[in-house]
């Protein structure tokens, strides 16, 4: 396998819920060590997008991850084959310690004997989550349970890592926190796919960030567009 | 006094029942959002394995019991359930009341309509007499089985591996199986204790009846099922203490309501659940989220 095919790719990729279709055959590259934004009004496909990725809701269209098909996959299994989803809401699971979210996070490794050393990095990553580790995870800050959320994921020592708008509801402090976070975890040669809704603070983040409207992605942007008012306006209205 | 203590020991015991029957769909439902009225049938299952080995020994007897009970559950996952998941929790409590018919009807041509009868553990069917009180011996032994059950299932779900995913999938399954938890896993999982609560459950009646007829496990299913509701069926703690306060309130009120109105203490608990219904809707069956989709 060459460096080029490492992280994700996806080809012609469909979403239709009862036959209305809400991805209409995208394509998107997410190569390892960079981060990829995904930006788009509400409704245009963007979760559908992450979720059939995962195997949680039906598509058309060729995933591969660092060149291998995963075709016909559960979520489960996906997993297995190294991508990982931090859901849109964080869903921790809040009657479970910090720690146990994290515990949960490493069923889904494929090499348990690595499992202390992820623990390690994470911790390191996120050091609220070990000062927290016994508390509840409901008990948490919207902040802390997003940097919990994005742990659990990387229990699972992913090659390549979702977040579907990881800045939801979060203060600015714990949005950049959230976000230099997402910048190490880039730098440790994951490829990173991260859909938001505040384009300016994505296309500058991103290595490169597409644009989604109605299931088809329009435009395709570089971190120098984030200046750029004209692409700005027709990024945000199509 | 005594009479009082007597009932509360007994009501207690009835309590410790319906929480655990309760706990047997509770602990399935949070996980698949099926609220299996067939759990009656693996009641009866393991009553009638009781009856019908108990003269080879509890030894042999209990652990037969239990197995049986575990594989029905199993199987109806397997061959049932498992193709289903798509179906809403209301298609899937009808299919399982249509399973729970079939099951009856095949208990009827198996050891007919007749009830069969054996001592199990009919030493348990004494009363000892502590200080002057009167208590059942079964009363006794129902509430420390629960406790160690409940102890058990406790340590399980908080200290071992496949214990956490299994709550993980019960309170929120979607996210369990994006992180990674196989959903066939913890599906059979809970379907498997679900098994063993049934047994558990199947014991404690077997011996305070001594007789089983194909239709046996029905009513502790049908108060189950209202205590789980009640208690929130999608909480596992929620169902074992709606199942709880069902059983107590009917032994409590079968004990001390006068002679002629006790024949109705089912329609006095009835109002309960409806009261509790109209104050705590939340309590109800189906949650906000739908069902869970493969
Ligand atoms: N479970 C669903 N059932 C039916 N339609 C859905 C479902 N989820 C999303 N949709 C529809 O698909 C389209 C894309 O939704 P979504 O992927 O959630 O967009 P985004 O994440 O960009 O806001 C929307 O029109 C939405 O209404
Ligand atoms: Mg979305």
């Amino acid at each position: 396998m060459s460096n080029a095919d490492k992280g994700l790719s996806v080809v012609d990729l469909t979403v239709a819920y009862n036959g209305v279709p809400a991805v209409r055959g995208i394509s998107l590259e997410v190569p390892a060590g960079q981060a990829i934004g995904l930006i788009g009004p509400n409704g245009a496909g963007k979760s559908s997008t992450l979720l059939s990725i995962m195997g949680a809701i039906p598509r058309g269209g060729t995933v591969l991850v660092d060149g291998i098909d995963i075709a016909g996959l559960p979520p489960e299994k996906v997993v297995r084959k190294g991508v990982s989803l931090v859901p849109e809401g964080r869903h921790v699971f809040a009657e479970l310690t910090v720690m146990d979210n994290l515990r949960l996070g490493a069923v889904g490794r494929r090499d348990k004997s690595g499992y202390a050393e992820a623990l390690e990095n994470v911790l390191a990553l996120f050091p609220i989550l070990s000062e927290f580790s016994a508390r509840q995870a409901g008990l948490l800050s919207g902040g802390q349970q997003q940097q919990l959320a994005i742990g659990r994921s990387l229990m699972a020592d992913p090659d390549v890592l979702m977040l579907d708008e990881p800045s939801l509801g979060l203060s600015p402090t714990a949005v950049d926190a959230v976000f230099e976070a997402l910048d190490v975890i880039r730098g440790l040669g994951k490829a990173v796919l991260v859909v938001e809704q505040r384009a300016e603070f994505t296309i500058a983040f991103c290595d490169r960030t597409y644009v989604l409207h109605d299931g088809e992605i329009t435009l395709t942007l570089k971190p120098e567009d984030a200046n750029n008012v004209d692409v700005l306006t027709q990024a945000y209205f199509g | 006094m005594s009479q009082l203590l007597q009932s509360l020991v007994d009501a207690l015991s009835a309590g410790a029942t319906l929480g655990l029957a309760a706990l047997a769909i509770g602990l399935v439902f949070g996980v698949i959002r099926l609220a299996n009225f067939a759990t009656g049938e693996i009641i009866t299952a393991g009553a009638y394995t009781l009856i019908f080995t108990w003269q080879l020994g509890w030894y042999i007897s209990i652990p037969f019991a239990i197995i049986v009970a575990v594989l029905l559950s199993l199987l109806m996952e397997l061959s049932v359930f498992s193709r289903m998941r798509a179906a809403t929790p209301a298609t899937l409590l009808i299919a399982s009341f249509g399973l729970s018919f079939l099951l009856q009807r095949v208990y009827e041509l198996a050891f007919t309509n007749n009830v069969q009868t054996a001592p199990v553990a009919s030493e348990l069917a004494q009363s000892i007499s502590i200080g002057g009180v009167r208590i059942q011996m079964l009363s006794v032994a129902t509430i420390l089985l629960a406790a160690l059950l409940l102890t058990g299932l406790q340590l399980f779900l908080t200290r071992t591996s496949l214990g956490l995913q299994l709550k993980a999938a019960a309170a929120d399954f979607k996210t369990a199986r994006l992180i990674g938890i196989p959903a066939s896993r913890v599906i059979g999982l809970s379907f498997a204790l679900s098994g063993i609560l049934a047994a558990a459950v199947a014991f404690v009646t077997t011996v305070q009846t001594g007789a089983v007829g194909p239709t046996f496990g029905v009513p502790i299913t049908i108060l189950a099922l209202v205590g789980a509701v009640i208690g929130g069926i999608d909480k596992i703690s929620g169902a074992l203490a709606g199942g709880f306060l069902v059983g107590f309130a009917t032994s409590m009120l079968a004990s001390w309501l006068p002679q002629d109105m006790s024949n109705f203490k089912d329609a006095y608990v009835f109002m309960l659940v409806i009261g509790v219904l109209l104050m705590r809707p939340q309590g109800l069956l189906i949650r906000g989220r739908g069902a869970v989709r493969t």
